[in-house]
């Protein structure tokens, strides 16, 4: 007991002081919050558990009506297995992408390296349905790609690029690369490169180094980026939007479809309540995994 | 070839490869922009500058700019007041939980938009002050409030609680020291979550489409529904434009405030 005794002794009346004024100091946010995120959150979550008028049974009060139906749903699961798929891909192909641009980011000179953090920012901060539109571009049966392959005799008639899961990966990748890149960047930024310069003149190989000192490291920037680019791909809505097609409807898709021309917002709620948890879920089991298993600092 | 400069090039290549990915679709977009044909086409036959003035034809695209602009830098500043007291009191004084406290606040971020606009639109309606101005605007404040606080956090993280000491004891008001010690080390972290706040805010759309009917529109909203009802390169003229004014804006500031260096993490 002693242990916990002689902190709080210790906690004397300046520290109160400096405690209360913090408390004076977040309250305005907090009660920002609690207001227009927790009870907005709260009453959703209170009417996915309601029955909508339009439903088969009726009743009152809590019901696991619209759960069941969500995982009765075929459309849901279909949707539900597609968004996961599409967000696991997006994720691999933007840490293959990112990771080297955050190692040249080290590499090169001042100049070259304030332009292409430049690139980066201003792409971060181009209008996501401007980056999508890049890519109808790119895609169209008009659009680059099929003119380019028709100029060069592979193909006779435009292909279908667009309206697939190919295209709302591209579009994806594309919008969360500036996600991956700074926060891995960012780790790589502050290690001291004595280690690596250790590890080589050990006789460690550039590739063994990458491997077994600078990559694990690294592991709370890729952590940062990963998770940031799963979450945003989980839930993605305007990308599928616009490059996919009712054939590749993402799960964020299904409940605003439910919401804005069903007008169920007792199911639509539900579907999104289950996408929410699923997400945490597995970035949690994420964190978890790289503390346990990589011992990283996440 | 030795391991190191293999090692090293084949790196660059594949840095080189994924930044020439990023930027592709946006040069692509600048070509089509100037193209005469009434659809989208590569490479562009004959130059003009026709989609420029069409840009005016977009429905209400002036009316939801301000709007959108207007959206953007009142959630951001009311995002910025309510992250400066929240920050100095995460980085200040010894709250119990506080990484608990900062994980709820910067949680919106990971939320998903769409959880958030359906959330908000029921609670809106509930309470009879859906569909306007004002309703919007709060939307966008839960939506970017995450980023000010993030990047004023790093700035406090970077500054010395012990000039601040000092010129109390020295005699300086509370008020006084805040304002003449501590507010100009926030400033590159107010800048750049300023900045953030109201980029994303501008550029929402997944809640805006919740939150808005009728009267009250915004920039995003109007944009998409041309894309997605017309096929002439409209929308490359207007996306050139935005991204050489983001361009400006994203430079300017680097030069006037170095943002890059304060907001990687």
């Amino acid at each position: 007991m002693s242990g916990i005794a002689t902190p709080m002794t210790r906690f004397d009346a300046t520290d109160w002081r400096r405690v209360s004024r913090g408390l004076l100091l977040l309250a305005p946010l907090l009660a920002f919050l609690l207001v227009f995120y927790i009870m907005p959150f709260a009453n959703m979550i209170g009417e996915s558990f309601s029955y909508w008028s339009g439903d088969a049974k009726t009743g009152q009060g809590p019901t696991l009506f619209q759960y069941v139906k969500t995982l009765e749903s075929a459309r849901v699961l279909r949707a539900l297995n597609r968004t996961f798929g599409i967000a696991l891909n997006t994720v691999l192909i933007t840490l293959l992408l990112s990771y080297p641009v955050a190692m040249l980011l080290l590499g090169v000179g001042r100049r070259l390296r304030t332009a292409i953090l430049l690139v980066t920012f201003v792409s971060l901060a181009s209008s996501l349905i401007i980056r999508n539109y890049g890519w109808v571009v790119v895609l169209a049966d008009g659009g680059a790609v099929n003119s380019l392959l028709m100029a060069l005799g592979l193909i006779d008639a435009p292909i279908r690029l667009m309206y697939s899961e190919l295209a709302i990966t591209l579009g994806l990748v594309h919008y969360a690369m500036p996600f991956m890149i700074l926060p891995i960047y960012g780790t790589l930024l502050r290690l001291p490169p004595s280690l690596r310069e250790a590890s080589l003149s050990l006789g460690g190989s550039e590739w063994r180094t990458f491997l077994h000192v600078v990559l694990p490291l690294s592991l709370p920037g890729v952590f940062g980026g990963t998770m940031l680019t799963f979450a945003v791909s989980m839930s993605a809505f305007v990308t599928p939007l616009m490059l996919g097609s009712p054939r590749t409807a993402m799960i964020s898709q299904v409940a605003a479809e439910q919401l804005l021309v069903q007008l169920n917002f007792a199911w639509g709620s539900a579907i999104i309540v289950v996408l929410t948890v699923i997400t945490f879920a597995i970035v949690a089991i994420y964190a978890f995994l790289l503390r346990k298993v990589f011992r990283a600092d996440v | 070839m030795s391991d190191r400069s293999i090692f090293h090039s084949v790196n660059s290549v594949i840095a080189w490869l994924s930044l020439a990915f990023l930027v592709f679709p946006v040069l692509l977009t600048v070509v089509v922009s100037f193209n005469a044909s009434f659809f989208i086409e590569f490479p562009p036959k004959a130059f003009s500058l026709h989609w420029y003035g069409n840009i005016g034809k977009i429905h209400r695209i002036v009316d939801a700019t301000l709007i959108s602009a207007g959206i953007a830098i009142a959630s951001g500043i009311c995002a910025c007041i309510l992250a400066v007291g929240a920050s100095l009191a995460l980085s200040r004084s010894p709250l119990p939980g506080r990484a608990a406290i900062t994980a709820f606040l910067l949680s919106p971020v990971t939320m998903p938009m769409v959880a958030i606009g359906i959330a908000l639109v029921q609670f809106f309606i509930s309470i009879g002050t859906a569909f306007t101005w004002y309703s919007l605007m709060i939307g966008h404040i839960v939506l970017v409030v995450a980023y000010p606080i993030r990047t004023l956090l790093a700035s406090l993280a970077l500054t010395n609680p012990a000039l601040e000491e000092a010129a109390e004891s020295l005699g300086g008001g509370r008020w006084t020291v805040f304002r003449t010690i501590t507010l100009p080390q926030m400033k590159p972290g107010l800048v750049s979550g300023f900045l953030f706040a109201s980029l994303i805010s501008f550029d929402n759309y997944p809640i805006s489409v919740f939150l808005v009917r009728g009267g009250i529109t915004t920039m995003p909203i109007e944009i998409f529904n041309y894309i997605t009802q017309n096929l002439d390169p409209t929308p490359a003229a207007f996306s050139t434009l935005y991204i050489v004014v983001i361009s400006l804006v994203i430079a300017l500031a680097e030069w006037r405030y170095r943002i890059i260096s304060h907001t990687i993490p």
